[in-house]
């Protein structure tokens, strides 16, 4: 399967192809009938990661608190106002703080230093974007993991549905689990502390998250992708409180190591 | 008096264990285990957890307890010669209403100790509590859902970062050009 990766947002962002489509685009040459539309479909997998890319590099430029140009980080500076800023943020900030109201205030943009920090929802709103880009092109057999969160579309190939790993904090080359990615469900995403200790901030005084890994696999990435933040700050009241809110599974990983996961995640009850 | 305090403080202390029994993550599977049919011996042995006399303020820890009373029913009589801080017997609490459901515990004391407590009743309030205790369970590594690990192109882990991308899984697999 074709592979393609590029850096951006302090991390790999890799797009795979399903071969469905490269299969169609090689039948339709071979037919005869459909020549453009095989040259079309044959460079397709270069257009898609030129579309994928250009969608992270907007969203980081613009919401990257480690460029010092970026809009957010003039924010934080007091160079600019919120409301003086672009359309496109406040929308995000918009999202962020609906997603803080459905969590109950654990999943929250207002860093305890006063900073405005929206990283939480942007990665999985570029890939959500991203792969409306890839629908654009025309594809609809892909699957984009940015950072080990993940959105798929179609299949991986005929009769084979996409097949997400969950990585054993313990054992970072180790499966913890594989999960068929059975639409409508879609979307994948981990958070921990294993490798950005201090990505998630915790309430004050909150103390450390019960969980050292924690992740949500649901129908949409952005989703998924709150609630797995959500659940590792707020503990295991935040997980009972999102899976009886929200269509998920979740598999979480205790600090001791043991597992608590949903049903659909035991084997023998998918 | 002081017999009748010990008891209620036991049942008081129970409760509290009761809620982290319920809410503790091997709970569930047992609670589960109920749920399913086999019986009420879903037991846990609290020997070490529980201070058995420890003052009825300990309900204050456990919001969700409001509705539980301290007048446990005594179902098994304590020895009426056994000293108050070593109260043996089996006590009954009350029907407590929790977040899962209803249930009702009891527990075994001997002399002072907390040696055994067993699930008594647990009815679902609606069909949502079976789902919640359906839900969250604890799961040993080889109960885990494993699809064909032939087929997995993605993994998701804690978010790497560029430098740790290029020892993961997904590097490997993304090299392999799967």
């Amino acid at each position: 399967m074709d592979a393609q990766t590029f850096e951006t947002m302090g991390t790999v962002v890799s797009l795979r192809i399903g071969s469905t489509a490269r299969g169609g685009a090689m039948r339709d040459g071979g037919l005869g009938d459909g020549g453009t539309r095989a040259v079309t479909e044959a460079a397709a997998p270069d257009a898609a990661l030129a579309a994928v890319r250009t969608v992270f590099t907007r969203w980081d430029e613009r919401f990257s608190l480690y460029r010092p140009d970026s809009e957010i980080s003039r924010i934080a500076r007091g160079d600019i106002r919120l409301t003086q800023a672009s359309a496109e943020l406040r929308d995000c900030y918009a999202i962020a703080l609906d997603w803080r109201d459905r969590t109950d205030g654990v999943f929250t943009p207002h860093r305890a230093d006063g900073v405005l920090d929206l990283s939480g929802v942007v990665k999985s709103l570029a890939i959500a974007e991203a792969g409306e880009a890839l629908r654009g092109l025309g594809l609809s057999e892909w699957s984009v993991n940015a950072g080990g969160d993940l959105l798929v579309s179609g299949d991986q190939s005929p009769g084979q549905d996409w097949v997400a790993g969950i990585v054993d904090p313990a054992s970072r080359h180790e499966l913890l689990a594989s999960v068929p990615l059975v639409a409508p469900v879609r979307a994948v995403a981990t958070s921990g502390s294993a490798e950005r200790g201090e990505h998630i901030w915790t309430s004050a005084g909150g103390g450390p998250s019960p969980y050292r890994q924690v992740s949500v696999i649901g129908l949409d990435i952005v989703t998924v992708d709150v609630l797995a933040t959500t659940i590792i700050a707020g503990g295991e009241a935040a997980l009972g409180r999102s899976i009886e809110t929200f269509p998920i599974e979740v598999l979480a990983v205790l600090r001791d190591g043991s597992l608590v996961a949903t049903a659909g995640l035991r084997s023998g009850q998918s | 008096m002081r017999k009748r305090a010990a008891a209620a403080a036991a049942t008081a202390s129970l409760s509290v264990l009761a809620i982290g029994w319920l809410v503790g993550t091997p709970a569930v599977a047992s609670l589960q285990n109920t749920l399913g049919g086999s019986a009420t011996d879903a037991t846990v042995s609290a020997a070490a957890s529980a201070p058995a006399v420890s003052t009825p303020t300990a309900t204050a820890t456990a919001p969700a307890v409001a509705t539980a009373t301290p007048t446990a029913t005594a179902t098994a009589t304590p020895a009426a010669a056994a000293p108050a801080a070593g109260v043996t017997g089996t006590f009954t609490g009350s029907v407590v209403a929790t977040r899962f459901g209803n249930m009702q515990v009891s527990v075994t004391i001997a002399a002072g100790t907390i040696t055994d407590v067993t699930a008594l009743q647990l009815t679902d309030k609606d069909s949502k509590s079976v789902q919640i205790s359906n839900r969250a369970a604890p799961v040993l590594k080889a109960e885990v859902l494993k699809a064909q690990s032939a087929a997995v192109a993605n993994v998701s882990g804690a978010t790497y970062t560029t430098q740790g991308y290029l020892t993961s899984l997904q590097a490997a697999l993304d090299a392999a050009g799967f």
